[in-house]
């Protein structure tokens, strides 16, 4: 079954694409890149949570997350208008200021998805604009066979708990608690986590834009690694 | 079983049986004593009343019949009972605890003589004995559509519903078919009643035209606003009246399955209920080939778990179906793909039960009532400030000032009305100057509030805005499911700053930042309650920003509320000497005795509770309130000297 | 079910579970047996526990995922997520302060902050001898008689700083009562 293509405008430029197709994988293969951290390539329905995706459509009231947005014949898309910019910023600002902001000693330091954003958004990467929020959550969860968590790090964005549930044997990684409050589970469950059945894939660690999910192993060569230094 | 008897006929035989019931129970030689026992009533006492009557009865060798009964919306004059004597109209009572219930029982059952002036409200029927109550404001302009029932049959008996014609509009869809139903619906343009006012019809048709295996229609009983309650009411005063509403919305979209998702904090609301569904079950008015017809439908009650968010459609749903309650981007909308994605309707407790009415009495008779846009009524649980708090319902199109003042006798004590908060944590607070707003979905949205849940706050000049704006924000933010960022963060930055303001910390910079802030979470967030969160804050900016900047430059809470701003002392003019009533309700042991015996309070140890405002005697009246707290003068006290043998001898 | 999850405790938790815990546990393990196996039952399981015994004991999620055969951490993920559910035994008088808007409005918070330092346990808390547990409830319906507090399953209306002290001298006098009662029949 192959959908109709069809012509698109993002930003003055033409675009085909399949019909149906959702915005933000197309305009990324058109290298017109827009900040996303919850999308994972080949998600059936993407969650839309992060909203950093957000662009104008027009026709369309209000902002739209391009993770979800189908595309249609004719679809005329601004992913830089002034409104679309202020909020991409606002959201990077209240992501961050929930953040350690530990780039220095952080495992991704430089792969960091986060880094990459803020530099797109010309954004730092401690606001000063708003207060620190501080979690309530332990600096790092390592009761886990295989891997760490640091929660303080985490975006909440998904992408583990997305792909750990495509792998075989039901969830092992969910989101516990609620709100500011959430956390990625089984760590900080105060529950038995010899009872995981984790396959120790990696797919979780791999997907992590921060780096707030790591392989234990990886993780502490790299800390021995600090260490020395 | 599908019979050749039309549904009208099947219906006629229970109605019949059901007057027969119910007819017997009002010409009772006995007298019959209504209690209203709804969990408001139960709340003010009326186990209490009951056992009251009880012994007093038994104590005066006096048969009388006690019926527990849902609740009337009168919640100032709780506990509510009805007396019908016989050779009396049936009277309404106020305020009867177990005292009253004993002087009712020997003054009116025994001796017959004494109706009890001093608690009676009215009669319910015309009578020239007795005032009725049409003679008061309240009933005179309160349309009862929906409550018309409440408080006055038993929901525990399904035939107190079907003597007052129960069930006769779904026997009339029966007849006439589903999509006979549903263009009744559209054609009154029944707009939802949860909220966001979209009109059942059309979400109805939406679902009507999905080819699907199995459909299934919800009532949303989730009632999350914390200072709402009307659904709860409905449910618990006339379940069969849900009932109805739900099976004529299944018939109109051809859904098999129907289920009610009440909150498991509503215990008395899920038992009520349960019971509802078997009695209507075992009447044939629900379950397979529903009255001889070939319309089958299963209810079933599912308790939600207690999260706001879960009360939007497509969190109930994830919370249905053993997930977290996370709502997830429309469309697709639950309409076309819902519960086990199969077409799914979601209405509220009060839409549902406005269903019957408008197809007993037909579309043009709705668009009598309310307004064009917005006809039918709209119900309020009206709590704050003013003379009569409780549940009223009032047609579309009148005046939040003839709500407040007319309907409900006006603000509390002579004070003056500040503001009144409308629509709950999504809504909005509007100041005195807009209390010509009309009451419908649109013109309230037009100044920034919200229908919203229905609650409403009356707020005089003590309540402080921008403490209200934190304590809406604070619960959203609570409530918030955590799924997106502007949301979650952004909700808990608005607390924060709000929170730093009530207690003196804030900075001009930060009403900026509030706006700014406000406005990204309605633009940028996944779900309505999101979108909605900041409304408490941005008509708060928007009507009391000299408020806000009161705390921020001057330090001082105008409405004295904020505890931090606020400050308490006694006037040392006024306080009498040797009077100590205010020592004793202190909590924290703040007030001493000053070197002229008279007293003063330790700033140090008071909390600020205001409790001694209440226990100074009122003929002296010398507590003061002072905000920002650099305003208690110096009156030059000086504790008295603590004596020696004092404390060992009492 | 209950004895092959214990077995893969090691002593330390095992000594953790004091008798009325493992009481309540062999409860649910019958309980449960009428639960459909069916992963739509999480949630009305879940609330059969918490109102058949006032909280979800560790051991208890455990046998419920067990017992539909979903993980546990996606029985955690929910049991964490909704309001209803608590993890620790409540008080035997469990003392729920309305902070609906009405009540809010009236000061609730003073009468919390005021069970809180009367009793010196924080919201959400259970006192050490478990006499009482503290917590705050949306709108329970009266807000006319607001500020309302619920204590145990009775409902007082108008509550003030010197009513809390009343509710709770209260609760001790009938306690003392009891207890001299029981001591008399035991002469
Ligand atoms: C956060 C949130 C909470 C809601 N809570 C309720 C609720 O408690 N009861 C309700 O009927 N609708 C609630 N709604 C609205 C529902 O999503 C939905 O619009 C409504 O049930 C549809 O019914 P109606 O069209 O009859 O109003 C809520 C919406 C949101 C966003
Ligand atoms: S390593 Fe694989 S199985 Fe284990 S948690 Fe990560 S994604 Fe899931
Ligand atoms: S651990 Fe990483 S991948 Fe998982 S939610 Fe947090 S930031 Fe996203
Ligand atoms: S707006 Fe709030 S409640 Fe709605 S999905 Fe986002 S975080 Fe959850
Ligand atoms: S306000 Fe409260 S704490 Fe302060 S003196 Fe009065 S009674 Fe005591
Ligand atoms: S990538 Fe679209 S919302 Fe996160
Ligand atoms: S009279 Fe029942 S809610 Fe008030
Ligand atoms: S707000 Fe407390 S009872 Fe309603």
């Amino acid at each position: 079954m192959s959908a109709e293509m069809v012509t698109i405008t993002v930003d003055d430029k033409e675009i085909t694409a399949p019909a149906g197709s959702y915005l933000l994988p197309v305009c990324l293969e058109n290298d017109i890149y827009i900040p996303n951290l919850c999308y994972v390539e080949g998600m059936e329905k993407p969650p839309a949570s992060c909203r950093l995706c957000l662009v104008e459509i027009e026709g369309v009231k209000g902002p739209q997350v391009s993770c979800r947005s189908e595309i249609f014949a004719g679809m005329v898309v601004k992913t830089n208008s002034e409104e679309i910019l202020k909020l991409r910023q606002i959201a990077f600002r209240l992501l961050v200021s929930t953040n350690d902001g530990s780039c220095r000693t952080c495992i991704s330091n430089r792969s960091c998805e986060l880094q990459q954003i803020a530099k797109f958004l010309k954004q730092p990467l401690k606001t000063k604009r708003l207060r620190h929020i501080d979690r309530d959550y332990p600096e790092l969860i390592d009761d886990h066979p295989y891997l760490v968590y640091e929660p303080k790090k985490c975006l909440l964005c998904g992408r583990c708990v997305h792909v750990c549930s495509t792998i075989e044997k039901g969830y092992k990684l969910s989101f516990a608690k609620r709100g500011m409050d959430t956390i990625v589970s089984f760590f900080g469950s105060e529950l038995d986590p010899a009872s995981v059945d984790c396959q120790d894939c990696f797919a979780c660690t791999e997907v992590c834009p921060v780096g707030s999910l790591s392989s234990k192993e990886k993780w502490k060569a790299f800390i021995a690694g600090l260490d020395k230094k | 079983m599908k019979t050749e008897k039309s549904p009208k006929e099947h219906l006629k035989a229970h109605a019949e049986s059901a007057a027969s019931v119910v007819a017997a129970l009002k010409d009772s030689p006995l007298p019959v004593i209504y209690v209203g026992a709804a969990t408001c009533g139960l709340a003010a006492g009326a186990l209490e009343t009951i056992a009251g009557f009880e012994e007093a009865l038994k104590d005066n060798g006096i048969e009388a019949e006690i019926r527990k009964v849902g609740c009337l919306g009168h919640c100032y004059a709780e506990p509510l009972v009805i007396i019908q004597n016989p050779g009396f109209p049936s009277l309404l009572y106020q305020k009867i605890g177990a005292g009253e219930a004993g002087i009712l029982v020997r003054s009116f059952l025994k001796d017959g003589s004494d109706p009890c002036y001093e608690y009676l409200i009215g009669a319910l029927e015309a009578d020239e004995n007795f005032p009725t109550l049409m003679d008061y404001p309240r009933y005179l302009y309160e349309n009862r559509v929906v409550m018309e029932h409440c408080g006055l049959i038993d929901p525990k008996e399904v035939d107190h519903y079907l003597a007052v014609g129960g069930y006769e509009s779904l026997a009339a869809g029966l007849e006439k078919g589903g999509a006979w139903v549903l263009d009744e619906v559209k054609a009154a343009n029944l707009r939802g009643r949860g909220g966001a006012g979209f009109p059942a019809g059309k979400k109805w048709e939406i679902a009507r035209g999905v080819e699907a295996s199995s459909k299934m229609v919800i009532c949303n009983g989730d009632e999350g606003d914390p200072g709402a309650y009307m659904d709860r009411t409905l449910l618990e005063s006339n379940p069969h009246q849900v009932l109805e509403g739900l099976a004529l919305a299944a018939l109109a979209i051809g859904a098999d399955r129907a289920l009610l998702y009440i909150r498991a904090e509503y215990p008395l609301a899920v038992k009520i209920m349960e019971a509802a569904i078997i009695q209507a079950e075992a009447k044939n008015l629900l379950g397979e080939n529903i009255l001889g017809s070939d319309f089958s439908l299963a209810v079933t009650v599912f308790q939600g778990s207690g999260a706001f968010v879960c009360g939007e459609e497509t969190a109930l749903i994830e919370s249905l179906s053993g997930r977290r309650g996370m709502p997830k981007v429309r469309p697709p909308y639950p309409a076309v793909s819902g519960f086990a994605e199969l077409p799914t309707i979601i209405n509220n407790v009060k839409t549902l039960s406005t269903v019957p009415s408008i197809i007993k009495n037909g579309a043009e008779w709705f668009h009598g009532i309310g307004t064009a846009e917005s006809p039918g009524t709209a119900i309020f649980s009206v709590v704050g400030e003013v003379e009569y708090p409780g549940l009223v319902e009032v047609p579309m199109g009148v005046t939040l000032e003839h709500l407040v003042v007319d309907v409900c006798g006006g603000i509390k004590n002579g004070k003056e009305l500040k503001a009144v908060q409308i629509g709950g944590p999504s809504g909005g607070c509007l100041p005195a100057s807009l209390m010509e707003t009309e009451i419908d979905f649109d013109s309230l949205k037009s100044v920034g509030a919200m229908m919203g849940s229905g609650g409403l706050v009356v707020m005089n000049e003590d309540t402080c805005m921008v403490e209200v704006a934190r304590y809406f924000t604070d619960f959203t933010q609570g409530e918030s499911c955590g799924k997106c960022t502007f949301c979650r963060i952004g909700t808990r930055h608005l607390r924060e700053i709000l929170q730093s303001i009530t207690v003196g910390e804030g900075e001009m910079s930060d009403l900026d930042d509030l706006a700014e802030i406000s406005e990204a979470v309605v633009a940028g967030s996944l779900c309505s309650l999101g979108k909605t969160a900041p409304n408490p804050v941005i008509t708060t900016l928007r009507f009391f920003r000299d408020e806000y900047v009161a705390h921020i430059e001057e330090k001082r809470c105008p409405a004295r509320m904020c505890r931090t701003l606020t400050a308490f002392y006694i006037d040392l003019e006024a306080c009498a000497r040797g009077c100590d009533a205010c020592v004793a309700c202190c909590p924290t042991e703040a007030i001493f005795t000053t070197s002229n015996r008279k007293k003063a309070i330790d700033q140090e140890k008071c909390v600020k509770c205001g409790e001694c405002v209440y226990a100074c005697p009122p003929e002296y009246d010398a507590v003061r309130r002072v905000s920002p707290p650099e305003l208690i003068p110096d009156q030059g006290v000086e504790p008295l000297p603590v004596k020696e043998n004092e404390e060992g001898d009492a | 079910m209950l004895d092959r999850i214990l077995a893969t405790l090691d002593e330390s938790e095992k000594a953790a579970i004091d008798e009325e815990e493992l009481a309540v546990l062999k409860a649910v393990a019958d309980e449960l047996l009428s639960v459909p196996q069916e992963s739509l039952q999480l949630l009305p399981a879940l609330q059969m526990i918490q109102t058949k015994h006032g909280y979800l004991p560790r051991l208890a999620l455990r046998m419920v995922a067990e017992h539909l055969a979903v993980t546990i951490g996606n029985v955690y993920g929910i049991a964490t997520f909704y309001n209803q559910f608590r993890f620790n035994p409540p008080g035997r008088n469990p003392i729920k302060v309305c902070l609906g808007t009405a009540c809010h409005v009236k000061g609730g918070e003073i009468i919390l902050e005021n069970f809180e330092r009367r009793l010196g346990i924080k919201e959400n808390e259970t006192s050490e001898d478990r006499e009482y547990s503290l917590e705050r409830v949306a709108c329970i319906g009266c807000c006319a008689l607001a500020p309302a507090v619920v204590v145990g399953e009775k409902v007082e209306a108008y509550v003030t700083p010197s009513k809390v002290e009343g509710i709770i001298t209260e609760i001790e006098v009938r306690k003392e009562m009891a207890a001299r009662e029981q001591e008399k029949n035991e002469d």
